[in-house]
């Protein structure tokens, strides 16, 4: 089949099949996402991505790969094709594809978000990840920033390395902010965090202090943390909340009696993505509650929030300064086996749902939330069209920079074979993409918002399998899992965050080669973003600043191609789409925030406010300026090399 | 050198069913653990071989006796060590 029309069919398989549903009025359930995600992934993954491999890149199993040339026993190591997709999975998988989805589909219903879900990995996804190990695997395992600093210009290395940390900073300001809503606002979870903590350390301290056997560690740690998740709900009943939900809701009743009861600042979400906020009722109506007021529309933040933010730093501080083995590792460890367990189960329970329980497999939320996908734009109000904004929101489920940052630093100089980079690059996006189908699915059989909605989903679809009795443990598991996967990444970002500082500023300030202080002002700067308060312009941003990377990963590999005088349109094509996307959803967001948090009406605490919507704006900013000095780069780059191909590149063209 | 020519496969092996699940799992859930005990012990080599840098290059610093003995257990991984030393590092290194 030639690939035009590859290009075609896949194009219009996923449009022709949920376009027909939502037409025709048929009731979507799990199975069919199930199915259709499957069949979608085997096609573009059998006739798109390995003709590619095979035509375009030309892999060669013969070739000798960084690992084996460079052989150091530590960065360059050759790794058997499984381990590596294992391991270049776990580093990509984080709240991303989980988050995103779940915000998508509450902001325009999950017809636009399953569309770009199955479009974006299909053309855009698996491409940034796969050409991002293969760029860096045909230039002897150099990172994207050196590779651009020979093939670009040296200045793009600079430019790329400020993009990068103001990236992680907008990461680690998205993932505190929704943590810190989801501790403040269910009593359930605190004891499941709480408990995981403290495991990591006793792990930790089993495995490389007590030498005791990983199998029995393993054993003593994931369970008491999972039974532990999954107790926050013990007790509850219709009459009220148990034991472990009235002491955590006392302990922020007194902890809100330090301000006696005020908030410390209020703000407003106008598209009601903030966890905080409560989904509707059954009347469509949100209720007003302690901390919102549905006739204002304003979220109040309350002294506990600020606690649990508090409590957020200090277990990331941990993870960031003490020895890896001692904590981060372990949370990591623990982590993954409960991630595994609640997500193999949810996905065996998405299968069996439409058999064993046809109501709960049914999807619980429009397919359309906005008539007109939100393009009735009106000056001096905030905008969410569907273009751009649908594509920075569901950020890793579709395409990730962060994707191509681990693809090109680390497991390009483990790859054993060349042609092992389509399974380990390529799998890992569309596994990734399985993730986001499933916090799809979770969302949308759920019916709320948010990741309570995520939650909620998980313990309808391990209820299935557990009963109904189980739904409520299920639930609270939900968020468990949501939380470890958001912790695991926001310590790895903060202990990133801290090397990076030291590394640029430690030279010329001192004091900043004191991990402490580089990791203090670190938290510090992710805080200034947490004020701004209107956490979905700050999940947008990271959203955009997320795909711009992979843009750039992509716009850097068209340069590359067109120096080796390969075809460049099946990662230009995309890469221009995503970069335009990106750039204008940054300008929307500034929008957005100016509308929305800096011309809002005086509420408590408007210049704490302030100062975080106007970091947010100069962010922006940062990064469109960034980016557009990357692509002007580029463009003289591409030219060149359309002139004659380059010398720096020469040993990869005849490679 | 090519891998032809060294008498390496020429394609990747096959793996049975459950050892690729064995495989998988353990990359998801140890390989970066067994990834930074190697980094440490990295670390460990560029000390050791410090101390015994002297006598490698013909320059004795510290008591050669001592440092003598060590040399059998540094030579293995001097090669290893150049190419950790010696490769251009930046930021992003230091990420994953």
């Amino acid at each position: 089949m030639k690939t035009s029309t590859t290009v075609v069919l896949l194009f219009l398989i996923p449009i022709v099949v949920f376009g027909g549903i939502v037409a025709f009025g048929i009731k979507m359930n799990t199975l069919i996402v199930v199915l259709a995600g499957a069949v979608e992934t085997y096609l573009a993954y059998r006739f798109y991505a390995k003709t590619l491999d095979r035509d375009v890149i030309q892999t060669d199993a013969k070739k000798a790969t960084p690992a084996k040339l460079y052989m150091d026993g530590v960065d360059f190591m050759p790794t058997s094709r499984g381990v590596l997709y294992g391991y270049h999975f776990k580093s990509i998988a984080a709240a991303g594809p989980i988050v995103g989805v779940i915000t998508a589909a509450t902001l325009w219903g999950w017809f636009p978000s399953i569309l770009w879900l199955a479009l974006g990995v299909t053309f855009i996804g698996w491409v940034a990840d796969y050409s991002a190990i293969v760029i860096s695997i045909r230039n002897d395992g150099n990172s994207l920033s050196a590779i651009a600093y020979r093939l670009i210009a040296p200045r793009t290395r600079t430019i790329l390395f400020i993009f990068i940390f103001f990236y992680l900073l907008l990461i680690a300001g998205a993932f505190v902010g929704i943590m810190t809503a989801l501790m403040a606002a269910r009593p359930d979870v605190p004891l499941g965090i709480l408990v995981l903590a403290i495991m990591a350390l006793i792990g930790g301290q089993m495995l490389y202090r007590w030498k005791l056997d990983l199998i029995v560690v393993t054993v003593v740690t994931v369970l008491i943390t999972i039974v532990a998740m999954s107790l926050g709900p013990v007790g509850q009943s219709s009459a009220g909340p148990g034991p472990i939900q009235k002491a955590v809701a006392g302990f922020n009743k007194a902890i809100d009696g330090i301000t006696g009861g005020r908030a410390v600042m209020e703000v407003i979400d106008p598209t009601y993505a903030d966890p905080r906020v409560p989904p509707p009722g059954p009347n469509g109506i949100r209720p007003t509650t302690a901390i919102f007021d549905a006739a204002t529309g304003v979220i109040k933040t309350m002294p506990n929030y600020l606690f649990w933010a508090l409590f957020i730093f200090v277990f990331s501080y941990l993870g960031a300064t003490l020895p890896i083995w001692r904590f981060a590792q372990p949370v990591n460890y623990i982590g993954f086996w409960i991630t595994l367990i609640a997500i193999g189960l949810s996905s065996l329970g998405a299968i069996l749902a439409p058999f064993i329980s046809p109501a709960t497999a049914a999807f619980n939320m429009p397919a359309i939330k906005m008539p007109d996908f939100g393009f009735n734009l009106a000056a001096g109000k905030p905008w969410q069209p569907l273009w751009p904004m649908l594509f920075v929101t569901i950020a890793c489920g579709s395409i990730s920079g962060w994707h191509s940052l681990v693809g090109s630093t680390n497991t390009s100089r483990q790859l054993e074979y060349e042609t092992d980079a389509l399974p380990v690059g390529g799998g890992g996006m569309f596994s990734e993409n399985w993730l986001a189908l499933l916090s799809l699915i979770a969302v949308a059989i759920a019916g709320g918002a948010g990741a309570g909605a995520f939650a909620a989903g998980i313990g309808k679809l391990l209820g299935v399998i557990f009963g109904k009795e189980f739904i409520s443990y299920g639930t609270a598991l939900g968020f468990g899992t949501f939380m470890v996967i958001v912790l695991t990444v926001t310590q790895l970002v903060f202990r990133v965050m801290r090397v990076t500082l030291t590394e640029w500023v430690g030279g010329a300030v001192p004091v900043f080669k004191n991990m402490h202080v580089t990791s203090i002002f670190s938290m510090l700067l992710t805080v200034l973003l947490l004020l701004s308060g209107t956490w979905v312009y700050l999940w947008q941003l990271f959203g955009a600043s997320n795909q711009l990377m992979a843009a750039l990963s992509m716009l850097l590999v068209t340069v590359w191609l067109r120096s080796v005088g390969k075809n460049t349109s099946f990662i230009g094509i995309p890469m221009l789409f995503m970069f335009i996307t990106t750039m204008f959803s940054i300008l929307v967001t500034a929008h957005n925030l100016y509308v929305s948090v800096l011309t809002a009406p005086a509420f408590t605490g408007r210049g704490i406010v302030e100062v975080g919507g106007w970091a947010m704006i100069l962010l922006s900013a940062l990064l469109f300026i960034a980016a557009l000095f990357i692509a002007w780069d580029a463009l003289k780059a591409w030219q060149k090399y359309g002139a004659a191909p380059g010398p720096s590149v020469a040993t990869a063209a005849t490679r | 050198m090519s891998e032809e020519k060294r008498g390496a496969p020429k394609t990747p092996p096959k793996a049975g069913f459950f050892d690729k699940v064995k495989e998988v799992l353990y990359g998801m859930a140890a390989h970066d653990m067994s990834r930074y005990a190697v980094r440490t012990r990295a670390s460990m080599e560029h000390l050791f071989i410090l101390i015994t840098m002297g006598d490698l290059i013909g320059v004795p610093i510290l008591p050669p006796y001592y440092s003598l003995r060590l040399l059998p257990y540094v030579v293995p991984n001097v090669a290893t060590w150049k190419r950790r030393m010696l490769r251009e590092k930046d930021i992003s290194d230091a990420m994953f």
